[in-house]
């Protein structure tokens, strides 16, 4: 082949490289429709911490709240509330329920799991 | 004649195609800011069991509804409805069961446990947001319209309504037969023992274990399973000439002697009626 025929080439190339990442990325991109919670917008994930906040505030129950803060995800449970906290006060929450979101963070931050002993354990 | 461009069309192609495997395959869009429709089904169902734990806490109904609304669901009561069923059936932790169950009875507008009022140092959870966020997203979330809007604004007080606590069974408090009644109503399914467990403020109480027996035979079923009925009802299909028991699980006070009735029909013939017995806890 010529050189222009290779040049022709590697224009096509790139003009169809090109089509293809934005059919890809922006026309059709890779639907995700069973997300985990992890991936949750911050603001939907700090309500979803209002909720365990709120729960917790009625019934006292750290070792629920606990689990229920590892749905999304795998920072200790502290973490997960102090970040919730935070978007909580940037995104103008009312006091009460920043209030709420204090309470379960100092709850979390004692918080240790119950250790299953192991058998055979002298 | 001017040569055909085939390297053109193929460069077109072979570039398509190494794009699309970029774009699809090796670094497809990342998805980091989801919304809660699009989480997994277990995970929906997870989401659900915490908004229906925060509202038996709160009883904030707006809010909870709100937070319903962000799950995508066509019909949230019937959807609730269903998990509490399904939870039930796979013997899930009872108090869970009964606050997602309350929660779809509380939508529908039944069963409104009358408010307690009483001072409290806290401003009315209502007029508290579910943050309507500022972010810029790849995928703006077609419910942000009901995060933002669906909380009303109302003044300040000291006064607020306290959280109602969700109705469940008081353990130790034994049932007691309110009423026991024939149906004679053709329409009906015929011998169908109807039983609607409710507390002392008349709220049905879903998840109750209600145990029938007869000679040589014994059954249990559960009270929520058909909430379209209440969530504190269950039935059970007898058979003629049987004379059963009933009790609800806890203890309290039997049922006993139930047989069939027999109801008289319209053109002079005989049919199998029902009955329909209301056990309340004092």
């Amino acid at each position: 082949m010529s050189p222009s025929t290779w040049i022709k080439l590697l224009i096509a190339l790139a003009i169809g490289a090109a089509l293809g990442l934005v059919y890809g990325w922006v026309i059709a991109p890779v639907e995700f429709i069973d997300t985990t919670p992890e991936t949750l917008r911050a603001d939907y994930r700090a309500d979803y911490v209002l909720m365990i906040a709120e729960t917790y505030h009625a019934d006292k129950d750290t070792g629920l709240a606990a689990r229920r803060l590892a749905i999304i995800g795998s920072q200790m449970p502290a973490d997960i509330v102090k970040q919730a906290l935070q978007t909580g006060r940037e995104a103008g929450y009312a006091p009460n329920d920043l209030t709420l979101l204090e309470e379960l963070f100092t709850a979390m931050q004692s918080y240790q799991p119950v250790s299953i002993p192991t058998a055979g354990t002298p | 004649m001017k040569r055909f461009p085939w390297e053109l069309i193929v460069g077109l192609i072979i570039g398509a195609a190494l794009g699309l495997s970029y774009a699809w395959i090796i670094s497809p869009t990342r998805y980091i800011d989801a919304i809660p429709a699009s989480l997994r089904a277990d995970f929906k169902d997870q989401y659900r069991i915490a908004i229906s734990a925060a509202y038996a806490s709160t009883s904030d109904i707006q809010r909870a509804r709100a937070r319903l609304a962000l799950l995508g669901d066509a019909d949230s009561v019937q959807t609730l409805s269903a998990q509490a069923q399904q939870m039930l059936a796979n013997e899930a932790d009872i108090k869970t069961v009964n606050q997602i169950a309350q929660l779809a009875s509380d939508l529908q507008g039944k069963n409104i446990a009358p408010p307690v009022h009483t001072q409290t140092i806290f401003t009315p959870l209502a007029n508290t947001t579910l943050i309507p966020s500022p972010n810029v997203t790849e995928n703006p979330p077609q419910t942000e319209s009901v995060s933002a809007t669906e909380q009303p604004q109302s003044p300040i007080s000291a006064v607020t309504p306290r959280p109602t606590q969700t109705p469940t069974a008081t353990s130790g408090a034994p049932f007691t037969i309110l009423s026991q009644e024939t149906v004679c109503k053709s329409n009906l399914t015929e011998a169908l023992l109807q039983v609607y467990v409710i507390d002392s403020h008349r709220r049905p109480i879903p998840g109750v274990e209600l145990i029938v027996t007869w000679d040589g035979g014994e059954d249990h079923f559960f009270t929520g399973f058909k909430p379209e009925l209440g969530n504190g009802y269950a039935d059970f299909q007898m058979q003629a000439n049987v004379s059963y028991t009933l009790r609800v699980g806890s203890g309290g006070t039997p049922a006993t002697n139930l047989t069939v009735p027999v109801c008289p029909s319209a053109n002079g013939n005989t049919f199998n009626g029902g009955l329909s017995i209301t056990f309340q806890q004092p």
